[in-house]
């Protein structure tokens, strides 16, 4: 990386609050009230004793808060018109996304998509596609930074549905996170009629006009199709699942194809060690034909 | 909003040719039964207002909106088609995305009306997830573009939630509107950086239950309110109270009156959305 980690400092001055700018790269749109409240009354009584660490954004000829945000809000309620604060170098896109990171944690509630682009621009200017190495570099959680790559996999119309200005129209990320298995499952993507982005949008209208019941559902059908697959009844759900898409009536239970359970199932005790297997044959949870085919795959 | 014919004007072949020549082009045709079927969810002693609001409509046709996105864009500055003569980059963009919806429709409208069809400015139209990377500057320009802004809000919140974040550069921002209440503009302006460029602006007087529309009287306001409440019992004057009689030919936006756009078996309106 040729940047520093931080930008150096350069000093110590008082600027007038009217002056001060947010953070552009700031995350953290919202700010909770009560501690907000909390520190407002701390600086009514005894002022900013932490100074704010600003920069002079030269293109834009205004100073940036670089961390301090909660302080200048208080300030600005207070009508304070001045505030403490240490100067430091105008930092590059990179430093400022990557201070802002580690300053600002991510908060479960906030919008994923605005955090996913950033963290492309770091990928980009940093070449690092690696999830430990951009975790450790922004502060966020690694799972965090694999759901934002997920969302950055899918076509730019659909991240723009994750952007849009109204919150009850926009597309959920949780939506495009919890498809992404689909998505990318192997045998969907050998099928002659899957198309990614048509499977998408297809998806996403079923959803709207409620024919699934959360995005959650998308793994029980990533769970029919393991089943199929395991079963070695590919062709009959790539047929299914075809059907599924099309036809926004049917069921995710379309895609249960029973014979494939079964085989599954039958398959999976085969691999067991013998006491497991002894131990599933009597059980009482069992059906009788499961018992009888278990007894089956035992004896052969 | 448009003069309405002198109270007790008779609903006569020619009226109703008016409205059916002024209304063509909405994306469910607009037809005489449809007209009449309207009607028929208002007392008869009701129906001469519900005429009068009819006129009072402003229809947007598809050539409207072109002509309103050129006449807009031409007041931009800083801009040429020849790239050498722009100043910095420019960069245009659908302002609202959602399925289905008009956002890359009204940017399709926008770049055929402005003349930038051709694949040399291809480059120019970006996707709202592709700002950030852009890496825009001060010197910069960035052009959204939708239909409406009713109160506002819609944009503010955008801006805050998102779009001040994929600006950090801070480029010159510009909301480009066929329409847009002044209020609404008022309040996109003080609180984001965004300069709001509207074709037709919409005041006061524009707002059906506002004391400054004079077209109306106050006993006519409340015969149609309560209509409005059968149509939407949330926002029986429109979205954000805006109370305008506007309608495009893509869309009558939410801001209009109910008794336009609702879809309720209680009152359908003329122009669902």
């Amino acid at each position: 990386m040729a940047q520093g980690p931080s930008p150096g400092i350069v000093g110590v001055k008082t600027i007038p609050t009217n002056e001060l700018e947010p953070n552009p790269h700031n995350p953290r749109r919202l700010f909770d009230p009560e501690p907000l409240k909390t520190l407002k009354g701390s600086i009514a009584k005894v002022g900013i004793l932490v100074p704010l660490t600003v920069y002079w954004a030269k293109s834009r000829k205004t100073w940036v808060i670089l961390d301090g945000q909660r302080r200048w809000i208080c300030a600005q309620e207070l009508g304070i018109k001045s505030v403490p604060a240490n100067e430091v170098a105008e930092p590059s896109i990179v430093q400022n996304i990557v201070t802002m990171f580690q300053i600002h944690k991510l908060r479960a509630d906030w919008e994923l998509m605005p955090t996913a682009l950033t963290l492309e621009v770091l990928m980009i200017a940093l070449q690092e596609r690696r999830d430990d190495k951009l975790a450790e570099l922004t502060g966020l959680d690694r799972a965090v930074v694999t759901r934002c790559k997920k969302l950055l996999s899918f076509s730019k119309k659909y991240q723009d549905m994750m952007l849009d200005p109204e919150p009850e129209k926009r597309a959920k990320a949780d939506f495009f996170i919890e498809l992404y298995p689909v998505l990318h499952d192997r045998t969907v993507r050998r099928m002659a009629w899957f198309r990614p982005d048509t499977f998408t949008t297809k998806m996403l209208r079923r959803y709207n006009e409620g024919g699934l019941n959360a995005v959650t559902d998308f793994r029980k059908i990533k769970q029919h199709i393991n089943t199929a697959v395991r079963a070695g009844k590919q062709k009959i759900i790539t047929q299914r699942l075809e059907e599924f898409t099309q036809e926004s009536d049917l069921p995710i239970e379309h895609l249960a194809i029973q014979s494939a359970s079964l085989t599954s199932k039958v398959r999976e005790i085969t691999l067991l060690p013998r006491n497991w297997r002894r131990c599933f044959a009597t059980s009482t949870r069992w059906t009788s034909m499961q018992k009888m085919i278990c007894g089956f795959v035992l004896r052969n | 909003m448009r003069q309405p014919r002198a109270r007790g004007t008779a609903v006569d072949a020619i009226r109703i040719g008016n409205w059916l020549e002024n209304f063509a082009g909405y994306r469910v045709q607009i037809s005489q039964l449809r007209i009449s079927r309207w009607f028929g969810q208002f007392e008869n002693t009701h129906q001469d207002v519900a005429a009068r609001i009819l006129d009072c409509v402003e229809f947007f046709r598809e050539d409207h909106l072109a002509n309103g996105y050129r006449a807009v864009f031409g007041r931009l500055q800083g801009w040429s088609k020849k790239a050498s003569q722009r100043q910095e980059r420019w960069r245009f963009v659908a302002f609202s995305t959602h399925a289905g919806e008009n956002g890359d429709r009204m940017l399709h409208t926008f770049r055929t009306a402005t003349g930038l069809s051709a694949t040399r400015y291809d480059e120019l139209f970006i996707h709202r997830s592709d700002l950030l990377r852009e890496g825009l500057t001060a010197e910069d320009t960035v052009v959204f573009v939708d239909d409406f802004a009713g109160t506002g809000n819609q944009a503010v919140t955008a801006w805050n939630e998102s779009l001040g974040e994929l600006l950090p550069g801070r480029p010159r921002t510009y909301l480009v509107l066929i329409a847009a209440m002044s209020s609404a503009v008022q309040q996109i302006s003080a609180q984001t950086p965004m300069t709001v460029k509207a074709f037709r602006w919409f005041r006061a007087r524009d707002n059906f239950f506002a004391g400054e529309c004079l077209h109306f009287s106050s006993a006519e306001k409340a015969i149609v309110l309560r209509y409005c409440e059968l149509a939407d019992n949330v926002n029986p004057r429109g979205y954000g109270d805006c109370g305008v009689l506007v309608v495009f030919a893509h869309r009558c936006p939410n801001n209009s009156l109910p008794i336009l756009h609702s879809n309720r078996p209680a009152f359908r309106g003329l122009f669902p959305r």
